[in-house]
């Protein structure tokens, strides 16, 4: 029977009704969706594998300050989406996580969390691709400093191995003078890293105390599970004071090798790395007097923010943050605080914002830490080093550096270089 | 046609193929994807000249893929040669290297070719790591490769670097085949199959093995050269053992005993990678569990298994 027009609707003009209401109906929707896309960063890391903590703690720190802003409206409701993704250490991998992150899940931002090598990978293909990058985890100081390496739309939020030089070489030659300490010998892992965090901190410490001597060297493997060799020649060798630049897993098996030769009762160990909670925690027995520079500590700069900052860490993840942490934390402040101040996710326009732009940290000096416009990095974040104490806060007498030395000397030591 | 012929007009048509149907679609995600596909399958593919042609397992052909990785970069980085030159620079080097690293190595047999390869390869391994000035060290080659323009083609183009690599891939395709479809290919199965009796019958067993070994890194090193362009430096993990591994791994999974098993091996090897990082950080747990069902399972690569089922019996 056929149907008259005014008859029972057809299937068909139920369908077309239905789908007109409902294309008017979800419209508004559609375009607010439409210009409430987030605002997507992403974060190329190492989450596998022997120093997963380093991507651990970098994509918690980073996610603390995306819920944040998040919870506190956003952009105009637009949020910010973190999406995190494992290199696996290995510098390829991580160049491919970059573009996928860039051209497959469309962000427009780089949370660069990766080790050195990892870090200039991504640096060579935000280079070609003009995205807007901040390192947060490469301590190498080229990566900003020399100009052929350094790009307009790279920024770097993390500590570097030329700052944490000078405040040891002269916090160690203070040391030196006041307790007579001259010979000296380095145990350092045999890569660049340690190689030039050893051979840099002994030219600072030599500047600042010429008497001093470095009387040897011993260079285990990174990631070495027997350090006897290593103890051994230090023992032989006698020195007054011992510098290493060992960190993480690698420090914990020193130190608790050492102490069955009685080792850190016969020398002075200045270890740089000892000050993070990781390796505070894992060693078996921590010989008190060992120095060491600041790594991350909640107590250091003994300020309620920090102590508040680490407390909010703990609660949330039940474990305390490290370095990386601090870096991350910051990183992504200076992205969100960039964000609010433009209004926009432009990485052009947010590079712009960000050359100079000074923000309030826990984890600043005096209270703030600055994005340097010169070439891209931060200053005037503590710095300090203090005496490790066998039970918590595990290190005490923090003194912090001065901020006018190590850019003095390290505009001294870009000239030499050919690159200021 | 001949058979030559009819391969040649195939890669012709692959390589136009990939091509158009990169350029209609203009997705950077899948330029990466075939890039790193088309690096990654030459390498399996060189490295199958040795395992699947020759019945020589080398755990250390990644020597190779590094070497030229490293030694197209450190020239490209002089900025004293054009690319091409500097490209066939590094074949010319990674020969050498291949000659005298092959002239010790097939004098062992079994167990003892394959530990004295990654021995090698743990060497050159070694000297990136320990030679900072020249090398960068663990940190890499740092700063770039820099792409001067040669013959009116700019590979400061992604898209003139994936043209590139796509053509390389493909003509190398069809040049490995053609090796090993040509009498001295067939010597190579032989030596394989029975080395005493290839002897016996007066075929110079050790040379054979050398010109393979020298092929094959050849293939190897202009795969690390292809890497080099792409990620625009080199890293001393392009060196290590774990990438002979894998190579292995996509070896098994293709199939090794045809030829474009390594090349399917290395597309399901970057899939299940690319896929299982999205999700998970446990990708080599994944890995692990298809390497295991595959050796288990199939006790073939998957393209021998579909080639023993289409032939005839």
């Amino acid at each position: 029977m056929a149907h008259s027009g005014f008859g029972r609707p057809g299937r068909r003009s139920v369908l077309r009704a239905g789908l007109a209401t409902g294309a008017t109906l979800a419209l508004p929707f559609v375009a607010r969706g439409a210009s409430k896309q987030p605002i997507r960063i992403g974060q190329p890391s190492i989450l596998s594998g022997r120093i997963a903590q380093l991507g651990i703690s970098s994509r918690n720190a980073a996610q603390m300050v995306v819920d944040a802003f998040n919870a506190a409206g956003g952009l105009d409701g637009r949020t910010i989406e973190l999406i995190s993704r494992d290199s696996k250490g290995k510098p390829d991998e991580a160049a491919r996580v970059v573009r996928e992150l860039i051209n497959n899940d469309g962000c427009q931002i780089i949370l660069d969390s990766e080790a050195s090598s990892g870090a200039f990978a991504v640096q060579e293909v935000v280079r070609e691709t003009g995205t807007l990058c901040i390192h947060a985890d490469s301590e190498t100081t080229s990566l900003t400093a020399d100009p052929k390496i350094r790009a307009a739309n790279a920024f770097r939020c993390a500590r570097q191995v030329l700052h944490d030089s000078i405040v040891g070489g002269s916090y160690a030659a203070g040391i030196a003078k006041a307790q007579g300490l001259k010979r000296w010998m380095t145990c350092s892992p045999d890569y660049v890293y340690g190689r030039d965090s050893s051979s840099e901190f002994l030219d600072y410490l030599k500047l600042f105390e010429p008497s001093v001597e470095a009387v040897g060297a011993t260079w285990p493997k990174l990631f070495a599970p027997d350090y006897t060799e290593n103890v051994t020649r230090i023992l032989e060798t006698k020195p007054q004071a011992l510098y290493s630049a060992l960190y993480s897993g690698d420090l914990v098996s020193f130190i608790d090798q050492g102490n069955l030769y009685g080792l850190f009762d016969q020398v002075k160990f200045f270890a740089i790395n000892m000050a993070d909670y990781t390796t505070l925690h894992a060693v078996k027995k921590l010989p008190a007097g060992i120095y060491s520079c600041n790594r991350y500590l909640s107590t250091f700069p003994a300020t309620k923010a920090n102590a508040e900052w680490s407390a909010a860490y703990d609660k949330r993840y039940s474990v305390l943050p490290l370095n990386w942490a601090w870096q991350n934390a910051l990183a992504m402040q200076f992205l969100v605080e960039a964000i609010r101040k433009t209004g926009s996710d432009d990485g052009k326009v947010l590079a712009g914002a960000l050359r100079g732009m000074t923000v309030e940290s826990p984890f600043g000096a005096k209270g703030t830490v600055t994005m340097r416009a010169e070439d891209q990095t931060i200053v005037d974040y503590a710095i300090g080093w203090g005496v490790t104490i066998p039970q918590a806060p595990f290190v005490e007498g923090m003194e912090p550096a001065d901020w006018t030395v190590i850019t003095a000397r390290e505009t001294e030591w870009k000239k030499q270089k050919g690159w200021a | 046609m001949r058979a030559t012929s009819r391969e040649a007009l195939l890669a012709l048509l692959a390589c136009a193929v990939t091509l158009l149907l990169a350029a209609a679609l203009g997705s950077k995600p899948l330029i990466d994807t075939l890039m790193r596909l088309a690096i990654f399958g030459l390498y399996a593919v060189s490295l199958n000249i040795l395992v699947g042609y020759t019945g020589l397992v080398s755990f250390g052909h990644a020597m190779f893929f590094g070497f030229g990785a490293y030694a197209f970069g450190l020239l490209m980085q002089t900025g004293m040669t054009s690319l091409p030159a500097a490209a066939l620079a590094s074949l010319a080097l990674s020969a050498v290297l291949a000659l005298v690293v092959g002239a010790l190595c097939i004098r062992l047999a079994d167990i003892y070719f394959s530990f004295l390869t990654l021995a090698f390869q743990m060497l050159l391994h070694a000297v990136i790591l320990s030679w900072v000035g020249l090398t960068g060290g663990d940190q890499g080659l740092q700063g770039g490769i820099p792409r001067p323009r040669f013959l009116g083609i700019n590979l400061a183009d992604p898209w003139q670097v994936f043209v590139v690599t796509m053509v390389a891939f493909f003509a190398s395709l069809l040049a490995i085949r053609t090796i090993l479809q040509s009498p001295f290919g067939y010597a190579l199965r032989m030596v394989r199959d029975n080395a005493p009796r290839a002897a016996a019958l007066g075929l110079p067993v050790q040379r054979y093995k050398l010109a393979a070994f020298v092929i094959a890194g050849l293939f190897g090193a202009l795969a690390g050269i292809l890497m080099a362009l792409y990620v625009s430096g080199a890293y001393p993990n392009f060196a290590f053992w774990t990438l002979s591994g894998e190579g292995m791994f996509m070896i098994m999974l293709g199939g090794i005993g045809v030829f474009l098993g390594p090349v399917l091996g290395a597309a399901i090897f970057l899939l299940l990678n690319d896929t299982v990082t999205r999700f998970t950080e446990y990708n080599g747990m994944v890995m692990g569990v298809v390497l295991l069902v595959v050796v288990l399972g199939l006790r073939q690569g998957l393209l021998d298994v579909v080639m023993a089922r289409l032939r005839p019996r």
